[in-house]
């Protein structure tokens, strides 16, 4: 067997038989459910974008206040002052 | 197609990014030949009306990114559906079919005898089915579809060097083999 498989043919498909074919109505409605589908998934796509943006600035939020919590509570210096010289604890 | 055709074309395409009803224009306009392209690389007519139907729902879906460069948006929809027809073949892993009308195969051959010998047609079956399934599309551009060698490179993804060279090498073993004088013979 050949590369391509070739058939010869009387005649040229005749406008009519193509026009049977033709449906520019369907067309267009396909092409509006297509538009649709476009549309939703845009929609889509940038809710989960500010979901996702949402979710890291709820995240780097939270980092920032448990790093406030760790942070160390400073220390008071008492000093009594006695007669000559300055102790401090 | 004057280049004033062309724009004009062009810009009912621009317009149909907008009003897509405009895209029906095109659309009536170049049906029945994007059909006969299809049909040809087919041979079944359920299935070219399905590819043909998808062939213009994808323009009309991309209308915003096609670009002037100076072809006909013919070539373009030509261009669309011969992916199609490739997609088709490799999802279903076939050989690739080749339906071309005898008519078609006179005007190839300008023998001047009306009726083509049983013989030669035969011999000239088995040439092309060992030919190059790019040469065959490249001639079925050249010779059934009447395109130059500008849109055949547009359509077929090659350099406009390349389509003639492929044109040509499939003409030179035509010839040798076959001793035949061949439509466009002698033009450009």
């Amino acid at each position: 067997m050949g590369r391509n498989e070739i058939r010869l043919r009387r005649n040229k498909i005749s406008s009519r038989r193509i026009d049977h074919y033709r449906n520019y109505g369907e067309l267009m409605s396909r092409h509006e459910q297509n538009q649709k589908i476009k549309r939703l998934t845009k929609v889509f796509i940038y809710f989960l974008l500010i979901l996702f943006m949402g979710i890291i600035l709820f995240m780097v939020f939270r980092w920032e206040q448990k790093q406030d919590l760790k942070k160390p509570t400073s220390h008071t210096e008492i000093s009594f002052a006695s007669e000559n010289n300055i102790r401090t604890l | 197609m004057t280049e004033a055709e062309i724009r004009d074309e062009y810009e009912i395409l621009k317009r149909s990014r907008t009003q897509p009803m405009a895209f029906g224009e095109l659309y009536e306009k170049y049906f029945e030949r994007i059909f006969n392209f299809i049909f040809r690389q087919t041979d079944d007519e359920a299935l070219t009306g399905d590819l043909t139907s998808q062939t213009f729902l994808i323009a009309l879906n991309n209308a915003s990114k096609f670009e002037f460069r100076g072809v006909p948006v013919s070539a373009w929809f030509y261009r669309i559906a011969s992916n199609e027809v490739n997609k088709h073949y490799r999802k279903k892993k076939r050989t690739n079919v080749f339906s071309i009308e005898e008519v078609q195969m006179k005007k190839l051959i300008q023998q001047g005898d009306d009726e083509l010998d049983e013989e030669l047609i035969q011999k000239l079956i088995t040439y092309l089915k060992e030919l190059p399934t790019d040469m065959l599309k490249v001639l079925e551009l050249r010779f059934f579809e009447d395109k130059d060698f500008k849109e055949i490179a547009f359509i077929l993804e090659i350099s406009e060097s390349g389509a003639k060279m492929r044109t040509y090498r499939a003409l030179d073993r035509l010839r040798q083999r076959f001793n035949l004088r061949i439509k466009y013979d002698g033009k450009e």
